[in-house]
């Protein structure tokens, strides 16, 4: 472990710790004894049939779904229903979502400026300052005064992802990211991702862009029924699944 | 038939004007107030606090099957007696008829705001709620600055329509014997017998606040746009 990356799941200080997570929807076991570990600075993929509980669980990640039993600690804080917790672990998460859910009423740069000002204080001058640099690196900057609804949907989906990173957060959660994306506009988000990657973002990212997947992740991991079945690098995982489900899952999407 | 004589009005016009401005400051001052409580009033409803949104959808069921008039009548004559009562000599405390006016119609319209912030709010994206979790916005900033400034802008033109027949039942006012734009017009008809003209007159006023109030929001909602908003 010199000064490479450690990307080991038996890494002693992961950023996110799964044990044992439930999550019912009444009577419908999303999640089922989920158990997972996220390294700092590690990329993880996300995949698996629709209903699979895949988003779910990284909705759990930062409280958006309370889970039912089971732990979830982020950067050594666990979460529990104290507000102080959520919160914390929350400021600490960045989220991007299938349908960006941009603020519509406020614009491009007040949209990044509103929680950094609200939630970490800064000073109006440092937010539009940090949020021009982060909508300078996601190439929006031009479009800052617009508004959500003027832009593309690929150009919504970067401000969005500036926004997230304009709390400076410590891991980023994408649902689905491209999956509301005219094809033509899905290259320009991935990259903008796997820039980020680059930088060495630790990242957990639902999608079935399996090119992406296969260019940044560290790992791999397939969920099905609300479990996780199988995981591995992306390598091993698209050439030679292990389980049947795998195979017939990605029988399906590679066509 | 005598022809119309409109100098009437003219001669009419600083007690109309008075009245006017009566109308118009109460209608300003039940909008502050019931705008006010009305969103308060939602937002009790929206989080489902339990006891207190009881309260307050028994309070907006009460205000909006009662006519207003009615409402006018109870402040005037049971407030008195209760603060009499709270006051402990038993005597009514009067609260004057202009204080019955700006209280009752301040508490009457604040139900149907509260009603149409209420829908207002269910309106609001799911997404945008998750939006503000995930950016670990307190729940306080989250309807400060992103929800209610979309459900004010979603609503403008159903509070504007509230906001006018607010304008126009001030007229019943008079059952206070206070007098408003109408009460005054009213009052020199039948003291100079020219009913047409000064009704015809009343008539053109309510139409011009009408418009004007009308084109007021146009402008607010062409300025303040959610730019090509499909959603």
């Amino acid at each position: 472990m010199q000064q490479e990356r450690t990307v080991s799941p038996a890494d002693p200080f992961p950023m996110v710790v799964v044990e044992h997570l439930v999550k019912r929807f009444g009577s419908f076991n999303a999640l089922s004894d989920v158990n997972l570990k996220v390294a700092k600075g590690e990329k993880i993929v996300l995949c698996g049939p629709s209903g699979s509980g895949k988003s779910t669980l990284i909705r759990c990640i930062n409280h958006i779904e309370k889970h039912d039993s089971g732990r979830i600690v982020v950067d050594g804080t666990e979460l529990t229903d104290r507000i102080c917790d959520v919160n914390n672990v929350r400021s600490e998460v960045g989220m991007v979502f299938q349908s960006f859910n941009l603020f519509p009423h406020l614009s491009v740069l007040e949209n990044c400026m509103l929680a950094p000002m609200k939630v970490r204080g800064l000073a109006e001058s440092e937010a539009h300052q940090r949020s021009m640099a982060l909508l300078r690196k996601v190439r929006i900057h031009d479009q800052a005064n617009k508004y959500p609804a003027q832009l593309s949907g690929g150009q919504q989906q970067r401000v969005a992802i500036a926004r997230a990173l304009c709390m400076q957060p410590k891991i980023m959660l994408f649902d689905e990211p491209t999956s509301a994306l005219d094809p033509e506009m899905v290259k320009e988000v991935l990259e903008t991702i796997v820039e980020l990657a680059q930088d060495g973002m630790t990242m957990v990212c639902v999608t079935h862009e399996m090119g992406f997947a296969r260019e940044v992740a560290d790992r791999v991991v397939f969920m099905d029924r609300g479990s996780i079945v199988e995981e591995g690098d992306p390598s091993t995982f698209f050439r030679a699944p292990n389980t049947e489900r795998a195979k017939a899952f990605l029988n399906q999407i590679i066509h | 038939m005598n022809s119309l004589d409109f100098s009437i009005v003219v001669q009419a016009w600083p007690y109309l004007w008075s009245g006017l401005l009566f109308s118009l400051s109460l209608t300003a001052a039940a909008f502050l107030v019931g705008m006010l409580l009305g969103t308060l009033f939602a937002l009790v409803q929206h989080f489902e606090l339990r006891i207190l949104s009881q309260l307050v959808r028994s309070y907006v069921a009460l205000m909006r099957s009662i006519p207003l008039i009615l409402v006018l009548f109870w402040f005037f004559f049971l407030v008195p007696l209760v603060l009499g009562h709270l006051s402990g000599n038993g005597r009514p405390v009067p609260v004057g008829a202009t204080y019955t006016a700006f209280i009752t119609f301040g508490l009457f319209e604040a139900a149907y705001y509260s009603e149409i912030i209420r829908v207002g709010l269910r309106a609001v994206n799911k997404g945008q709620f998750e939006a503000c979790q995930a950016l670990a916005l307190s729940r306080f900033d989250t309807y400060r600055h992103v929800v209610l400034p979309q459900v004010f802008r979603v609503a403008s033109p159903i509070i504007l329509s509230q906001t006018i027949i607010l304008f126009q039942d001030t007229s019943l006012v008079y059952v206070l014997s206070l007098t408003d734009l109408l009460g005054a017009a009213s009052k020199l008809a039948q003291l100079n017998g020219r009913l047409v003209e000064m009704y015809l007159a009343v008539a053109v006023v309510y139409l011009i606040i009408g418009c004007a109030a009308s084109q007021f929001v146009a402008s607010l909602r062409k300025k303040y746009a959610i730019a090509g908003a499909r959603r």
